[in-house]
Parts: C-alpha cells; sequence; structure tokens
C-alpha cells in the first residue's frame, strides 16, 4: 500500500475495486464503514454486491473482467471533460500522449457496453472522484488475479496519477495484501528476480554485494522461475526436487486435477508444515514446523508495517522453527551460518543488506512497529509513499493499456462465470480456522466450522430459478476441469449469469473448477474468470 | 416503496425521521399489528439496521410487535384515572371477557390492558379502543361499549366535561359546531396578527414576546422570548421550531383542548413564531394516542396553508409513539429523529444543537398559543392577566375528587379555591392536593388552603406549578398507594438509559409494593428516602426528580399511613 | 497553553479540551465510572462518576464534564460517595452479580466500583432474572449481568459498523437485543468480538475462556495476528503456555482494539493434537517417522546429487506467505547461497 490504515477514517472518498474487504480484511472495511459514518463518499465497483457496495454511494456492478475499460472510461471522462489534475500530470509523470491515445478509444459508451456499467454512472463516478479530493484508491485480488492482472493494476495508478490522488494522506493506490505476511515474503526476496530489499538480481552490483554479504561466489545472476513455471518444470523433470514451505499448493492452486499430477510428478517433494494438508501427501520428507506463537519473528502488514510475532510457548514435540530447518540444511550443504534467533537474523542480516530497512531493528519494534522504508535508525518510518509526486523511478509513468477479456468466457456449454475468493470465518484451506473449535480438530463442528462447515456456491435468484434450485439444496457445479458438488446459496449479492466460491474446504474447492491460465508476467492465476455450468441432483 | 410510504418519507430534511410514521402506517395495514417483515421493511426503506427498528419499535408503547385482538382495550389506571375509578372498569372487563389484563379473549376479538396516563383526566375512567377514546365511562356504559363493538356498531363518546373560560384567549366556543373552522377562527380575529407579525422585524417580536414575560406552559416556566434569543446569530443552518403537543404529563389535558377545538389558534402561534426565529419548518409533536387531534391538526393546516396563511413555513404534524418522556424537548428531537425517545445530554442545547444538529426551539401548544394575543394586544394586553413574573392566562385543568372535573381558563395567580370552587367544589373531604402534575410536590389539605396558583407562589408552597394539571384527592385515598401508582408510572416510562432513575424507580416501585401489600418493613421507608434523596438532580433528565420529588412529598407528608402498613 | 484544576486540592495542568475524568485518571484519582470509554466518549448514563464542581449545585458526571481553567473538583466528599454509593448498589439489586464464578471476576468495572466504594454485599436485592443467550460460536450473553451501559452497542454500531447490536424495549426492560431480538447466533453479528473487548461487566464473555483461568492468573502478551494483510496487533491472554483469550490491543496501530473473527478467535489450532511433532519420511508410499539427522541428511544428499547431476536450477522453492520474515530470509537465502539458483517465489500475488 502507498498509504496506510491509519489514513482510512479521515478520507474523503473511496473508490474500491475488486476488494471484499468486509470478508478479506474485515479490520480494514471497519474504518472504511467509519469514514462513511463521518461523511466520506464511497464509490465501489465490483461484480458482487457485497456489503461495502451495499454501503456505497455509487455502486457499479461491473462484469468479471472488465475493469480495464472501466477504468480507461473513467478516464477518459476525466480526459474529454477536462477534469484531471494537469498540474500533477505535467510536474510529476510521464507518458501521458501515450496513455491518451489508448483511453481515448474508451469512451463510456464503450466501456459501458465492455463493462456492463452505464455510460451515465461511468461519468457520474469519474465526476466525482474529480470532485473530492483526496481519494483513496483500494483494491485486492479481484484486480490481481486475472490474465491482465498486471494491466489491471496499472490502470489503478493510472487512474489515480491522472486524478493527483498520489503522494499524500488519504489518498494513492493501496493493495490490500492478502496474506499476513505476503508483503513480508516479497520484502525478503523469496521472489526468482529480487534479492531482500527488491534488488535485482540481474544486477551485477547487486550480485556482488550479496555474494560479499554472504561469503559465497556463486549466486545466479539468471531471474529463477514462478509457481507456475516450477509446477510446469516438475512434469518435465527440468526440476527434479521441489521444496514447499507452508503451502497447501495441492488446494491453493488452480485446476487441481492438474494441480496433483504436478505434484506427483515431482521427483523429490520437501515440506515444511504443521499439519498434514492435500499437498504434504505427496512429500519425500515432511519437516514439523513451529507455528505462530512459537517462534519469535516479524510480519510485515499491507501497510508496509513491520510488526512483531512473539513466542509463547515451545513447538510440539520436535518441530521446529522453520529458519533452523533452513540453517541446518544449509550447514550440510556447506554453509555455516551465525544467526541462532529470529532477531540474529533480522538485525545482523536482512536490515544490513536491504537499504530500505536499514533502520529497523528489533528494538525499534517494541510498540506499533515500522513502516519501511526506514532507511537509517533515527528515521520514523514511512506513511506514505511518493511523498510530493516524487516516484521511485523518478516520474510516474503512465501506460496505455488495452483491455483483453477472460481465457475463458462464458458459452453455451458453460454459460456461468465463476469466480472465487475468500469468505469472512475461513482462512485459505482452513488448515488453521478449521482446528479452531473446543476440540481443535478439523472435523470439529463447534469454532468457526459452527460459523460455516461446508462450502456453498453464491448463485442470484434468477438463475436458481432458471435452474430450479432451491436455496441450501446440493448441486453440482462443474467446468471444463472438474466438478464439485456444493449447496446452493441464493443470495442478491451476486447478479444473473454469475456465481461465486472459495477454496476454503477440500472437497467443495473452487479450485477444482479454475483455470490455470496466468497472467503472462506476474503469473498470477485467473482465480476470477472461469466458465461453469451447474446442474441439479 | 409504495407510494404512501414515500409520500411519509418526503416530509422529513432526513428519512430517518419518518421510520415511526412509517411503521404506523405498516402496523395500521396489518391488523395493528407490527410483524417482524414489517420491521425489516422498515428498515430498508429507511435505510437502517434491523436492531435500530426493533429499538424504536419496542420502545413505544404504542406499537404491537405482538398481534392484538380486533379491539385493544386499553384502560387508563394511572393516578387520575384511579382517582375516578377506573380499576373498576378493569375488573368489571375481565369478569365480562373472562380474561386478565395483558390478555387477549380466545376469539381474538378482544385485548385487554391497563395503561398509563391517556390525557383524559377530568373524563376518567377512559378506554381507549384502538384509536379511539371513550371517556366517562361507567360500568353500564363499559357493557354497552362491549356489546356496540361485538355487533360492528360505532359506539358514541361522551367527552363531556366542565369549560370555563374567564380570560377568552385560549378557549373558543367548543360549543359552536363550526368551531374548528378557519372560517369561524377568522370571524373571530383570527390571523390577522400573523398579518400583522410578517410585516414586523423578527427581532421586535421577540423583544414584545420578551416584555409580556411569557413563561413556558410546557411545565418548567422558561421565559419564552428569552429562550428565542439563545439562537445563535448568523448561523447558516436552518431553524427548527417543534410545537410540543405530548402532553404526557399525568393530570394534564389541556393542550388537546386548544388543538382539539381551536387548532388554527395553534397554528397561527407557530407560523408566527417560526416568523420570529427565522425557522422555515415546524413540527408538531402530539402524542400518539391523540390519533384524532392530529387528524384536526392536519386537516387545519391544509385549510391554512390553502388560505394563504402559511407561506412562511411548513409545518408537519408528527405523531409520537406513547412515551411520556418524549414529552422532554431533547427526548423529543431524538424521536423526531426517528430513534428512541432518550433524552440528551446537555449541553449542547436545542438552540445550539437541536434537530438534526440544527438550531431549535421546542415551546409548549399554550405558550405558542398565546403569542397571536399578544401581538394583537401587545405585551401590556397580555400582562393584564396575572401577577408579575407570572403573566397572562393560563389554563388549568382539574381532575380527581371535585364534583365537576374539566378545564379552566383563568388568569395566572387565581387562588387554588377559587378553580377549586369552579369545578364544582370537593368531593368528600380534602387530603391532598397535586396542583402541577404528577411530577410535582402533593399538598396537604392545609397547604392548599391558601396557595396561589402561578410559578412563583407554587414554588414558595413547595411544590410547583408544572402543567396546571390539578389532581384533587380525598380521604378515600390511601397516599401508599397513590406512591405506588405514581412510581409505576414513572419506572413505566423511564427511558431507561441512566441507572438512578431506570433501577431507582424500580427499587422504590419494589418496596412500595411490598408495603402496600403488606409484606413491607420499617426499612423500605428509609430506603425510599435515601432513594429519592440522592436520586434528585443525579439524573440524566429531569424525570428521575419527577418521581424523586413526588415520592419523597407523599413519603414525608403522610409517613404515618405508611408505617401503619408495616405489619409488627 | 496549560490550564489548571484541582482536584481535592492538588493542583493537576492539563492541555487541550479534556474532561475532568480524564484528568483525574492522569493524576491518579480513581473515579468509578461505568458507561464512559475512552474509544466512545462520555455516554453520561451510569451516572457513577460523579463529582462535586465547585459553584454549581448538582453533582456532574466527570465523563461528560468539560475541564475549565481553575475548576474545583471533589471527587471524595460524603456527598459523592453517597451519591455513588447508592448507584452501585442499584446495578447490584437488580442482576445476579456472584462474582465468584463469573468470568470478569477481578477484571470486571462494576466489581472495582464495589470494592473501591467499600460494597461488599448489595444494600438491597430486586431479582428479575433472564436466560443466558449462548448461541454465537464465540460469545455468550449474559443479560443479568449487563448494565445497560451502552459500550456494546455503540462500539458494533460507530467502531465496527457491523450495526447488529441495540437498545430493545424501554426503561426496566431494555436490554441489549440483535438485530430484531434474534439470538446472537442466528443474527448477521459476525463475531467479531468487539463488544465483548468494550464491556465493563460479565455481560459479554468469550466462549472458549469459560473455567480457563482467574483474571490474576493472565499474562498478557502482544503478538500479530497471522490471517489477513491488516496485520492487528493482539493481546494473548496466556496461562502458562495456554492462550485463554485474544483481545485486540487498544491504542496500537493499525487496529486500535478491534479484531475480527479469525483474529479474536482463531488461535486453538497450534494446540491441535493433529500437529506435525516429528520429521517423516515417506518410505514405500508411507510416512514414517524419523530422526532429524535422518531427514536432513536424506534431504541435503538428494540436493546435493542433483545439483551435481542437473545443476541448481533443477531445484525450486515456494516460500510461506504465512510464517515470518526471517524464515523467508533464510529459505531464499538457503536457495541463492548454499543451493545457487533463483528458483524461489511465494504466493506473492494472491
Ligand atoms: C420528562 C419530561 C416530560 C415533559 N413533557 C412535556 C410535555 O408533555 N409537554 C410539554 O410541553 N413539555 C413537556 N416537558 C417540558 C419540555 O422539556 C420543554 O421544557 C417544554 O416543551 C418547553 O416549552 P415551553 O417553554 O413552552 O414550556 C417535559 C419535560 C420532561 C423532562
Ligand atoms: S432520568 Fe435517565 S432513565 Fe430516566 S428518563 Fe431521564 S434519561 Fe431516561
Ligand atoms: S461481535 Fe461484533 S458484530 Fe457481533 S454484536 Fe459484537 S460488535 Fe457487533
Ligand atoms: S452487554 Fe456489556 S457493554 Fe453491553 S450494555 Fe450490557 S454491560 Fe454494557
Ligand atoms: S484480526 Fe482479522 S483483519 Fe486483523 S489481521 Fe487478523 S485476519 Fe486480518
Ligand atoms: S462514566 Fe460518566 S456517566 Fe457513566
Ligand atoms: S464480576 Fe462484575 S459482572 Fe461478574
Amino acid at each position: 500500500m502507498t498509504n496506510s490504515f491509519g489514513e482510512f477514517e479521515n478520507a474523503k472518498l473511496f473508490f474500491l475495486i475488486g476488494t471484499n474487504m468486509t470478508e478479506a480484511h474485515p479490520v480494514a472495511s471497519y474504518y472504511v464503514k467509519r469514514a462513511k459514518l463521518k461523511g466520506a463518499k464511497i464509490i465501489v465497483a465490483d461484480p458482487r454486491y457485497q456489503a461495502l457496495a451495499k454501503k456505497a454511494d455509487i455502486y457499479a456492478q461491473i462484469k468479471v473482467g472488465s475493469d480495464v475499460a472501466f477504468i480507461n472510461g473513467l478516464m477518459n471522462v476525466l480526459i474529454t471533460e477536462n477534469l484531471y489534475d494537469k498540474k500533477f500530470v505535467e510536474e510529476n509523470t510521464e507518458g501521458f500522449e501515450e496513455m491518451k491515445a489508448t483511453v481515448m478509444k474508451y469512451p463510456p459508451e464503450k466501456a459501458a457496453e465492455i463493462s456492463g456499467v452505464s455510460a451515465d454512472l461511468i461519468r457520474e463516478i469519474a465526476r466525482t472522484m474529480a470532485a473530492i479530493k483526496p481519494g483513496m484508491l483500494c483494491y485486492t485480488l479481484g484486480i490481481t488475479e486475472h490474465t491482465c492482472g498486471k494491466n489491471n493494476v496499472m490502470s489503478t495508478s493510472n487512474l489515480q496519477m491522472l486524478l493527483g490522488n498520489m503522494g499524500m494522506e488519504s489518498a494513492g493506490v493501496n493493495p490490500l495484501r492478502g496474506q499476513n505476511n505476503v508483503q513480508g515474503a516479497c520484502d525478503m526476496g523469496a521472489l526468482p528476480n529480487v534479492y531482500p530489499g527488491y534488488q535485482a538480481v540481474t544486477d551485477p552490483k547487486n550480485k556482488e554485494k550479496f555474494e560479499k554479504a554472504w561469503g559465497v561466489n556463486n549466486l545466479s545472476d539468471k531471474v529463477g522461475l514462478m509457481i507456475p513455471d516450477m509446477m510446469h518444470e516438475l512434469t518435465t523433470k527440468k526440476v527434479r526436487a521441489f521444496y514447499i514451505f507452508g503451502e497447501n499448493l495441492a488446494r491453493t492452486d488452480p485446476n487441481i486435477t492438474h494441480v496433483e499430477h504436478e505434484l506427483e510428478s515431482a521427483e523429490f517433494l520437501v515440506c515444511n508444515d504443521i499439519f498434514h494438508t492435500e499437498t504434504t501427501r505427496f512429500a519425500d520428507v515432511i519437516f514439523p514446523a513451529a507455528a505462530w506463537c512459537e517462534d519469535e519473528g516479524t510480519f510485515s502488514s499491507s501497510e508496509r508495517r513491520l510488526n512483531r510475532v512473539r513466542k509463547i510457548k515451545d513447538a510440539p514435540g520436535q518441530a521446529m522453527p522453520n529458519w533452523w530447518i533452513f540453517k541446518q540444511l544449509a550447514k550440510r550443504l556447506g554453509h555455516d551460518w551465525t544467526s541462532n534467533s529470529a532477531q540474529e537474523i533480522w538485525d545482523n542480516e536482512h536490515s544490513m543488506v536491504a537499504p530500505a530497512f536499514a533502520g529497523i531493528k528489533y528494538n525499534r519494534l517494541e510498540g506499533d512497529g515500522l513502516q519501511w522504508p526506514c532507511p537509517n535508525e533515527e528515521h520514523p518510518g514511512t506513511k506514505f509513499l511518493h511523498k510530493d509526486g516524487k516516484f521511485t523511478r523518478g516520474k510516474g509513468l503512465f501506460k496505455g493499456i488495452e483491455w483483453t477479456p477472460p481465457a475463458e468466457v462464458a458459452d453455451a456449454e458453460y454459460p456461468l462465470v465463476l469466480s472465487t475468493g475468500r469468505r469472512l470465518v475461513h482462512y485459505h484451506t482452513r488448515t488453521q480456522t478449521g482446528r479452531c473449535g473446543l476440540d481443535r480438530v478439523l472435523d470439529d463442528k463447534t469454532g468457526l466450522n459452527q460459523m460455516m462447515s461446508e462450502e456453498r456456491v453464491d448463485m442470484s435468484a434468477a438463475d436458481a430459478q432458471k435452474l430450479g434450485v432451491k436455496h441450501g439444496e446440493y448441486v453440482k457445479v462443474s467446468s471444463r476441469r472438474g466438478a464439485v458438488k456444493v449447496r446452493a446459496k441464493v443470495t442478491d449479492e451476486i447478479p444473473a449469469g454469475m456465481v461465486w466460491m472459495s477454496f476454503h474446504f477440500s472437497e467443495g474447492n473452487a479450485n477444482w473448477l479454475c483455470n490455470n491460465v496466468f497472467d503472462p508476467e506476474t503469473k498470477t492465476a485467473e482465480y476470477k474468470a472461469c466458465a461453469v455450468r451447474i446442474d441439479k441432483i | 416503496m409504495d407510494a404512501s410510504i414515500k409520500k411519509i418519507v418526503a416530509r422529513y430534511p432526513d428519512e430517518k425521521s419518518a421510520i415511526m410514521p412509517v411503521m404506523q402506517h405498516l402496523q395500521r395495514e396489518n391488523k395493528n399489528f407490527l410483524s417482524e417483515d414489517a420491521m425489516d421493511q422498515a428498515a430498508s426503506v429507511i435505510g437502517c439496521s434491523k436492531s435500530k427498528v426493533y429499538g424504536v419499535a419496542t420502545y413505544y408503547t404504542m406499537f404491537n410487535t405482538q398481534p392484538v385482538g380486533k379491539f385493544h382495550l386499553q384502560v387508563d389506571t394511572c393516578v387520575p384515572g384511579f382517582l375516578h375509578g377506573a380499576d373498576a372498569v378493569v375488573e368489571h372487563l375481565e369478569k365480562k371477557l373472562g380474561i386478565k389484563a395483558g390478555e387477549t379473549t380466545k376469539d381474538g376479538m378482544f385485548t385487554l390492558s391497563r395503561v398509563q396516563d391517556l390525557g383524559s383526566c377530568a373524563t376518567g375512567p377512559v378506554i381507549q379502543v384502538n384509536d379511539r377514546y371513550f371517556e366517562n365511562m361507567t360500568l353500564a356504559k363499559t357493557d354497552a361499549l362491549i356489546e356496540a363493538l361485538k355487533s360492528g356498531k360505532e359506539p358514541e363518546n361522551d367527552p363531556s366535561m366542565t369549560v370555563i373560560s374567564k380570560c377568552g384567549v385560549l378557549l373558543n366556543d367548543r360549543t359552536q359546531k363550526d368551531c374548528r373552522t378557519i372560517a369561524f377562527y377568522k370571524k373571530n380575529g383570527g390571523y390577522q396578527s400573523l398579518k400583522k407579525a410578517l410585516t414586523m422585524k423578527p427581532a421586535d417580536i421577540i423583544e414584545e414576546v420578551k416584555e409580556a414575560g411569557v413563561r413556558g406552559r410546557g411545565g418548567a416556566g422558561f421565559p419564552a422570548g428569552m429562550k428565542w434569543s439563545f439562537l445563535p446569530k448568523n448561523d447558516s443552518r436552518p431553524v427548527y421550531l417543534i410545537c410540543n403537543a405530548d402532553e404526557g404529563e399525568p393530570g394534564t389535558f389541556k393542550d388537546r383542548q386548544i388543538m382539539e377545538f381551536n387548532p388554527h389558534l395553534v397554528i397561527e402561534g407557530i407560523a408566527i413564531s417560526a416568523h420570529a426565529i427565522n425557522s422555515k419548518k415546524a413540527f408538531i409533536y402530539i402524542r400518539g394516542e391523540f390519533n384524532w387531534i392530529a387528524d384536526i391538526l392536519d386537516a387545519a393546516i391544509e385549510e391554512a396553508k390553502k388560505d394563504g396563511q402559511l407561506d412562511n413555513v411548513d409545518i408537519v404534524v408528527h405523531r409520537g409513539g406513547g412515551s411520556y418522556v418524549c414529552g422532554d424537548e431533547t427526548a423529543q428531537i431524538e424521536s423526531l429523529e426517528g430513534k428512541r425517545g432518550n433524552p440528551r445530554v446537555k449541553p449542547p442545547f436545542p438552540a445550539n444543537s437541536g434537530l438534526y444538529g440544527c438550531p431549535t426551539v421546542v415551546n409548549n401548544v399554550e405558550t405558542l398559543s398565546s403569542i397571536p394575543y399578544i401581538i394583537q394586544n401587545g405585551a401590556a394586553g397580555y400582562k393584564k392577566f396575572g401577577n408579575p413574573n407570572n403573566f397572562g392566562p393560563k389554563i388549568f385543568g382539574v381532575s380527581g375528587h371535585v364534583n365537576k372535573p374539566g378545564i379552566f381558563e383563568y388568569p395566572m395567580g387565581t387562588p387554588l379555591k377559587e378553580i377549586l370552587e369552579a369545578a364544582g367544589g370537593v368531593k368528600g373531604k380534602l387530603k391532598g392536593v397535586i396542583v402541577g402534575g404528577l411530577s410535582v410536590a402533593i399538598l396537604t389539605a392545609q397547604e392548599a388552603e391558601t396557595l396561589i396558583l402561578d410559578f412563583d407562589s407554587c414554588v414558595k408552597a413547595g411544590t410547583a406549578l408544572g402543567s396546571g394539571g390539578i389532581m384533587v384527592v380525598n380521604d378515600t385515598v390511601s397516599i401508599p398507594e397513590l406512591a405506588l401508582r405514581t412510581i409505576e408510572f414513572y419506572h413505566h416510562e423511564s427511558c431507561g438509559q441512566c441507572v438512578p432513575c431506570r433501577e431507582g424507580s424500580l427499587v422504590i416501585e419494589h418496596k412500595l409494593h411490598d408495603l402496600v401489600h403488606g409484606k413491607g418493613k420499617i426499612e423500605d421507608i428509609d430506603l425510599i428516602l435515601h432513594l429519592t434523596a440522592n436520586i434528585k438532580g443525579l439524573t440524566l433528565c429531569p424525570t428521575g426528580e419527577a418521581f424523586a420529588v413526588p415520592i419523597q412529598a407523599m413519603v414525608t407528608k403522610f409517613r404515618p399511613e405508611f408505617e401503619a402498613l408495616v405489619k409488627r | 497553553m496549560s490550564k489548571t484544576i484541582i482536584i481535592n486540592g492538588k493542583e493537576c495542568v492539563f492541555d487541550g479540551n479534556k474532561t475532568v475524568l480524564q484528568i483525574a485518571r492522569e493524576n491518579g484519582f480513581y473515579i468509578p465510572s461505568l458507561c464512559y470509554h475512552e474509544k466512545l466518549g462520555p455516554a453520561s448514563k451510569c451516572r457513577v462518576c460523579v463529582v462535586e464542581v465547585d459553584g454549581i449545585r448538582n453533582l456532574q458526571t466527570s465523563c461528560s464534564t468539560a475541564a475549565t481553567d481553575g475548576m474545583k473538583i471533589t471527587t471524595d466528599s460524603p456527598r459523592v460517595l453517597e451519591a455513588q454509593r447508592m448507584v452501585v448498589n442499584l446495578l447490584l439489586a437488580n442482576g445476579n452479580h456472584n462474582c465468584m464464578i463469573c468470568e470478569k471476576n477481578g477484571d470486571c468495572e462494576l466489581q472495582d466500583a464495589a470494592y473501591h466504594l467499600g460494597i461488599e454485599l448489595p444494600a438491597f436485592v430486586v431479582e428479575e432474572h433472564e436466560d443466558k443467550d449462548d448461541s454465537g460460536a464465540f460469545i455468550i450473553r449474559d443479560g443479568n449481568k449487563c448494565i445497560q451501559c451502552g459500550r456494546c452497542i455503540e462500539a458494533c454500531n460507530r467502531l465496527v459498523v457491523n450495526e447488529v447490536l441495540d437498545f430493545g424495549f424501554r426503561g426496566g426492560h431494555t436490554q441489549v437485543v440483535c438485530d430484531g431480538n434474534k439470538p446472537m447466533g442466528d443474527s448477521s453479528c459476525v463475531q467479531c468480538g468487539e463488544c465483548v473487548q468494550v464491556c465493563p461487566v460479565g455481560a459479554l464473555i468469550e466462549k472458549k475462556a469459560v473455567g480457563k483461568a482467574r483474571s490474576w492468573e493472565i499474562q498478557k502478551v502482544r503478538t500479530t495476528c497471522p490471517y489477513c494483510g491488516v496485520g492487528c496487533q493482539q493481546e494473548l491472554h496466556l496461562k502458562g503456555d495456554q492462550i485463554v483469550r485474544v483481545k485486540g490491543v487498544e491504542g496500537a496501530k493499525p487496529n486500535d482494539g478491534h479484531l475480527c473473527v479469525k483474529g479474536r478467535y482463531g488461535y486453538d489450532f497450534i494446540y491441535s493434537k493433529e500437529r506435525l511433532t516429528t520429521p517423516l519420511i515417506k518410505k514405500n508410499g508411507k510416512f514414517e517417522e524419523a530422526t532429524w539427522d535422518e531427514a536432513l541428511d536424506l534431504v541435503a544428499d538428494k540436493f546435493k546429487q542433483i545439483i551435481k547431476e542437473s545443476g541448481p536450477d533443477a531445484i525450486a522453492g515456494v516460500s510461506c506467505a504465512r510464517s515470518t520474515n526471517e524464515d523467508s530470509f533464510y529459505m531464499q537465502k538457503l536457495f541463492r547461497a548454499a543451493i545457487g539458483t533463483n528458483n524461489i517465489d511465494h504466493c506473492a500475488r494472491t
């Protein structure tokens, strides 16, 4: 996020697109609702008429996968009606003309045709955003989980730069990160192209720096594989050993049948985990790991805030902290690492090699933590990025972006669009939230399972009626890749022609159905759009 | 949204204000029952949570969230009703219908309830059937009423009582069939004051009203002109005027006499006052039980509008839902905003932040109805009535043990004795008098002897003029029983916000109940005095004081009666 | 500019706009207060926080009285204490405050008030009991302990804006209702627990904490929620190594005490008997327990073999977006420095 949660409550305008905060980031949604109580205007663009959409001042029910066209339509209005922030564009950005040329191809009528949002509403939204500033744009995976995810993301920053909503309080582009430490895993360089602190592996200076820091001379300057490619190469045997730390790829990745085939193909699979999962079934070796509360450490939240996590108990049995496991392996591979605690890893290693984190040390993290960038130990941390319109690369770059449809669209055989995501009471594949009842086992019927014990397919009353399906009744949902049996949940949140599911349950998991196609650059899967059909059973 | 609901919502600057009228509408459409569906519908129309709607619906007694019989017989057994023999009516009905109060007959025809004050004190016992009143009931008339209802006939009401107007300012000649019409009103000089006022500068009107020294008739006696001058100057927010027609204080039934028979007087008073304080929107907040009077007001406003009298202000009649506390100005504002009628913490005062956070003036019906006379006759004319600091005509209501209960418009400063004589004299031997509505200290027969009825004299005598609702108690009445009735009223009406009132009234009620039923202890009497002494001044709104004062007075002045109830 | 008020003869300096209660607290004076909550502001309902203000006849509620320069306050006069005692007695009279078996015992603001005012037993008793509502997955509502302070309602409507709670009924019958008076478990309540967090008494309690610990056995540890990317700060209430309950850290960034249902109630998995407790090696399609050395040697040997045969890029790894930074740091270091490949990723975009 360019900005902080603390800026939500006093924001004057929210533009929320592809984010269902109420369920995925509940505490963030409280602040949005509070801003609304204080008079902020809320604009929601989402295919689902979800809780915040219901509270919104303006709701645009966009079609799944039409974001680029919709945003281009907004920018078209801003430019043709001369409503954009000329000063900001002139002083702080580049590429305006190129972007404009593309945007001019999306007059509101055209955008309306693609997005299903009326041209009038597109105009109203653009005018509202131009009139009320600053405005905060937030998105979540509704933007990224498309084959055009990167384009969607760039469209959001185009829009905010055009409005001049950058580099100040309660403005900016704010992707709410899905998982507690997905921001941190990126910051730590658990990415194939960058070292810790976003330093490119292809830059020889960085290679040299890290070789020195780590006392090695064999660092690779070749960008590595991303998850879908790793998985694919398991079947070609180009990747022979696969090490999965914590993730339950067998249920979180699209097209489960295919994913399980890939995992099965691995010559050698190692897992660190705290439970057996659908994924560990394929492992050759499983290391038992310490969980949350069983080790010291830090998480980085969406707002770039480093927070401490603390140990309150020992890990059960012989389970050990993950870093310890990696350290032991490194030792067996001939590398003696000196750090003996999370604090030593952070203070003596990470903060020494990643300049944006150089000022962050454990002794500064006792209270509310620190937000990076924080280049030195006197630095108070950074509440919002790009202050005064200064971007990391110098000037903000506009990009002209063309709309592309999802890879799979509804047709006669699979007439419904399936979109997927998270629900409030469970998390991912329920390995943790499923075990929070009185018995603390997965099939417990108390606790969070009491609030939701099986998956449902959310559908519109119109489609339910057409199919003769009643609320609560079991139906078969199938795609070209698989089929699941789940109960129907008839709800006003879903427009006709669309259905919606989550991936929290092993059996009724949306990923049996999802399309394993990816954004060409980010390799993010198109979880948000595929074609399915529903049959009565 | 259906058209009638849309119309209701459109009357208000903020749609939230329409919660109660919308629910009243839905309840009427559904056999006097507000179902869960209806509440959900109201929530979605208004755009608020279900709990908010439920909270409002269950706050006000007139919403039936449980089904009731076709005819809901509600007998007022509050203090005036009690003095007029309402309990006998209830017992009679229980026997006749074969049900207890609070129950519904098997055939679903009748639900019987004991209710608190209905504002028909001189014409008790009174039975409210759905939204119609039947006054001056006797057991024989009760039988006839039931038979008529059973056979589907429209029974007649007998609202007769003594009406004497010595001043002729507020009460008109109600014996005239057309007394409510604008034609009648204008024939007698009506709307001349408004015409004159509209030519005057607002500040000059306020000056004149100040000069007249008119003190609020709602009970507190605050000078009206002074209240108006507290409004902030040079403020861009709209100003609202609320005419307080909640008339909930037991013993009080004066405002309805003006509204029911002389509605244009109130309307003219509102129009002039609105001009004086630069208000474009005024509300008449009338207690919901007075539904037919609200209809009269609605019709009169239509008439006045058609006659071109109301170009300077839009007047909306807003019906309450059955809550005494909503007579308090800040509770009334909350209620008008579509909320539970919980009084607000002051400051801020309504003059600065009232309805919708805007400057607001709340005045009683009788206060506003005095304004046309002042404009027409000047402060000097007004001051011909009454004594210094206590000017003007005043409507007194006399109920309880007198021979001719009724309504009396006399100058301020009239001796109590004179009013009681006008009311036909005390029936039996006088034991005590409550002169200002139930919330003031009772006077013993001896204390009452020389009382002068005006604000200052009453205070000097250790009581208050309040609303001028006089309840006469003769020696057939047990004071502990009267005290129990009194606390039952306040406990029933407490909004429940603050602890001393909510819990204090409960404990006092329990202890008085124990005493009256021979289960009390001497310590209970002291506990009651301890509680009343500490509750005074401790509550969020004046309601705590409104029961602490009369209970304390009854116990201290008639302590032997309480002690006699304790079994030794 | 600093201003001064005098409380019980002591000069108390303050800046800005503050209430008498706030200044009293800052200066170490205890004034019982039951409806006021810092996050919610004054409600002026309980009337227990009254004090004497020089020059004003009636007692004033300190929670809602703005302090003005030179104001003289008395918090401990017989008159004040008598009023306060009466209020607390009234609350104790009507309700089932059996502290001995109450989860809030020792952490209850009503109990504190009674204790400070020297009330041993309620001076008078009027009993009217309601049923408990334990239909919610995590929250038990006990109307018999509710003092109608309204904090839960304000919190639900103004802080988390879930708009579930309100007062229903009136006067002595006033009670907190969910939606149209539904059992909590059937209502639109999302079990965020904000109402529990602000409740001053034992009227809202955590189901999972019942019988687990007395308040004085509790140790508190601050940590970060393991679920979504908001990064809410939690206060773990521990007895030994067992989490008894989780609260949000008041005043902390970003959540100021708020949590969601997962953050507040999704903690038990760490104690699950289904946890993995020993390294496992698959032999003939079955997992067998192994020692660390066996398992680590096996993996290291296999890696070495593959590096030798196919180069480091034949090994790939996925790090965890749920675990700590330090774990991810060491995993990528393992891949880059020890194995020699950049084949390291995690579900960065999901
Ligand atoms: C509990 C309570 C009930 C009240 N009921 C009424 C009422 O029914 N009618 C009324 O005019 N004033 C009532 N008042 C007084 C109003 O708060 C307010 O003082 C009055 O309407 C102001 O008008 P006035 O100045 O013209 O008297 C009540 C006050 C309290 C505290
Ligand atoms: S004194 Fe308190 S409880 Fe009683 S009516 Fe007033 S505000 Fe409500
Ligand atoms: S748990 Fe949360 S949503 Fe439920 S009533 Fe309490 S505050 Fe409201
Ligand atoms: S449940 Fe708790 S917070 Fe809510 S009103 Fe009752 S005592 Fe107050
Ligand atoms: S408490 Fe809820 S909102 Fe906060 S970090 Fe945890 S999962 Fe996210
Ligand atoms: S804390 Fe001040 S009135 Fe309750
Ligand atoms: S100890 Fe106070 S409510 Fe239980």
